[in-house]
């Protein structure tokens, strides 16, 4: 089987605030964790949309931390080795209008050979296989640190 | 200091798994990169069966694909989707994914030789061009030129190049290699017309020398102008004969009759020389078939026909039967059987070290097997 992947060469996806932009690329920042964010819910939509933290990057030093609850996580921002392609499934759920069309027509019309032959392919899965290359990183933030405790300043409540 | 709102993406359910982190190496990285910034599209393709291991092709590169798991989590955090109906602050920034494994890529040689080996047997012979009639009754080897591109695991350049080089045919689509006394008489009588009609070999006209070929010798069109694809360049109608690739082919063809019974070398060059006629005499060069010959080692002047094709592709194996037609290699003997199977010169020293032992003496350094106790 073959999985085509696309390098998006132009697109009109939302950018970064300029502050992370600046990190690497101005549509995705990549943020290593120790470890995982783990999210006590019941239904894994249950966080969708829910606030993690907030994440500040001084200006001046560079130093971003990430402050999740009462524990305050302090990083660096680290140049990648080899730079990293940003890959994302295309015909999965995607924020695109024009991508959930594609979708819908999948679902709906079963007469078009070229998306048959795709789901013939990917009969376990039942999804469609195409990526996109949507970015290339160079830099990412790296929290490599214990969180520290922090008294809870002024009133973001914990996640 | 610039503060930013970090959340969940309101699709970070379905989002999950949806990204993947694909480690570049830097010449494809500056692909990529020069694509981007003159906007032509660019395109890769992941290849390969439920039980093979997946390669990245690029248009005329093979990269072989590893996922590498991760201890630390990679967040994906890109801002928040403009449809979402979630009032986000202006600084909002989501997590689209967490990412545990990075995908390492490494080059790899192309792997053509599963398909194309299932070819033995379709072999294209004189007059069979009216192939409709006489259909090989074993019809599931058949294997068309679209199937080999989708199924093979390389990309489309380094397919073309194989097919070119293992002499195989494009006949109605499908592939057909060409049987090797066919080619032997096919490049032998290149070689005649050219001298018959006096034309240039290095800018020969391809509509006089296949229409020749055509009448007089009943080789179809389509056969005669892929041979001369393989062995020369066709740019506006003129063929520019890369004389060593056919003068190589002509001696292969000489050698390949000594597979067990030796040549003589002074036989062989002259044989050789006599096929090729005068014009193309002073080309003739032994090192010109290095990689499918091997020299006694008790008589250097006798040569027998040990082709590279024929050795096993995995290179344990390769190293096996080399070391089993022969206990001991001068490097320089060893490495043209070792070509095909390493990307380069540096991943070629690197299977040395790793499948055989050099040891030095007097004639300088020789490799031999490396004991295999666990048998």
């Amino acid at each position: 089987m073959i999985v085509p992947i696309n390098v998006a060469t132009s697109s009109s996806n939302p950018k970064l605030p300029p502050g992370l932009a600046k990190i690497s690329d101005d549509e995705v920042v990549l943020i290593e964790l120790q470890g995982s964010l783990d999210v006590e819910c019941n239904q894994i939509s249950e966080r969708n949309g829910k606030f993690v933290g907030k994440l500040k990057v001084d200006a001046s030093t560079n130093k971003p931390t990430l402050l999740i609850g009462h524990h305050l996580l302090e990083g660096k921002i680290a140049s990648l080795s080899r730079p990293l392609a940003v890959l994302l499934r295309s015909g999965a759920a995607s924020t695109t209008p024009a991508a959930s069309t594609a979708r819908t027509d999948i679902d709906g019309d079963g007469d078009d050979v070229e998306m048959m032959d795709f789901d013939q392919r990917t009969l376990e899965s039942g999804k469609t296989t195409e990526w996109d290359m949507v970015a290339i990183v160079k830099r990412k933030i790296v929290f490599a640190k214990r969180p520290m405790p922090v008294v809870n300043l002024n009133g973001h409540h914990e996640t | 200091m610039t503060e930013y709102d970090l959340h969940f993406s309101p699709s970070s359910s379905r989002d999950a798994g949806s990204f993947k982190l694909l480690e570049l190496p830097s010449d494809l990285c500056k692909l990529i990169e020069d694509a981007m910034e003159s906007m032509t599209p660019l395109r890769f393709k992941i290849k390969g069966k439920a039980d093979e291991n997946a390669v990245l092709c690029t248009a005329n590169k093979t990269f072989a694909i590893r996922s590498v798991a991760l201890s630390n989590s990679v967040l994906v955090v890109t801002p928040p989707p403009d449809t979402s109906s979630l009032d986000f602050t202006a600084d909002a920034v989501v997590i689209r994914d967490q990412v545990s494994e990075i995908l390492e890529l490494t080059p790899s040689v192309p792997k053509l030789h599963t398909t194309l080996a299932s070819l033995r047997g379709r072999e294209y012979d004189d007059g069979q061009e009216d192939d409709g009639m006489n259909e090989s009754p074993d019809d599931m080897k058949k294997i068309t030129y679209d199937d080999a591109l989708r199924t093979i695991q390389a990309s489309d350049i380094e397919i073309d190049l194989g097919l070119k080089s293992r002499h195989i045919l494009i006949i109605n689509g499908e592939l057909r290699p060409i049987s090797r006394p066919y080619l032997d008489r096919l490049l032998e009588l290149i070689l005649n017309v050219l001298i018959a009609l006096s034309l240039p070999h290095n800018s020969a006209p391809v509509e006089a020398l296949s229409s020749s070929l055509a009448d007089e010798h009943d080789v179809p069109r389509t056969v005669s102008t892929q041979v001369m694809s393989w062995f020369g360049t066709m740019q506006h109608g003129k063929w520019k004969m890369d004389v060593n690739a056919l003068i190589k082919e002509v001696g292969l063809g000489v050698l390949r009759h000594h597979r067990h019974d030796p040549i003589n070398r002074d036989d062989l060059v002259a044989k050789w020389k006599s096929l090729v006629g005068d014009a193309f005499e002073s080309r003739v060069d032994l090192g010109l078939l290095s990689g499918s010959y091997l020299a006694s080692t008790s008589d250097p002047e006798s040569l027998t026909y040990f082709p590279t094709s024929l050795l096993p592709i995995d290179p344990a194996a390769r190293f096996a039967d080399l070391f089993l037609t022969r206990s001991r290699w001068k490097a320089k003997d060893i490495t043209p059987f070792l070509a095909d199977i390493a990307v380069d010169s540096k991943e070629r020293d690197k299977l040395l070290l790793k499948f055989a032992r050099a040891t030095t003496d007097a004639d300088g350094v020789w490799y031999t097997a490396r004991a295999q106790y666990n048998g």
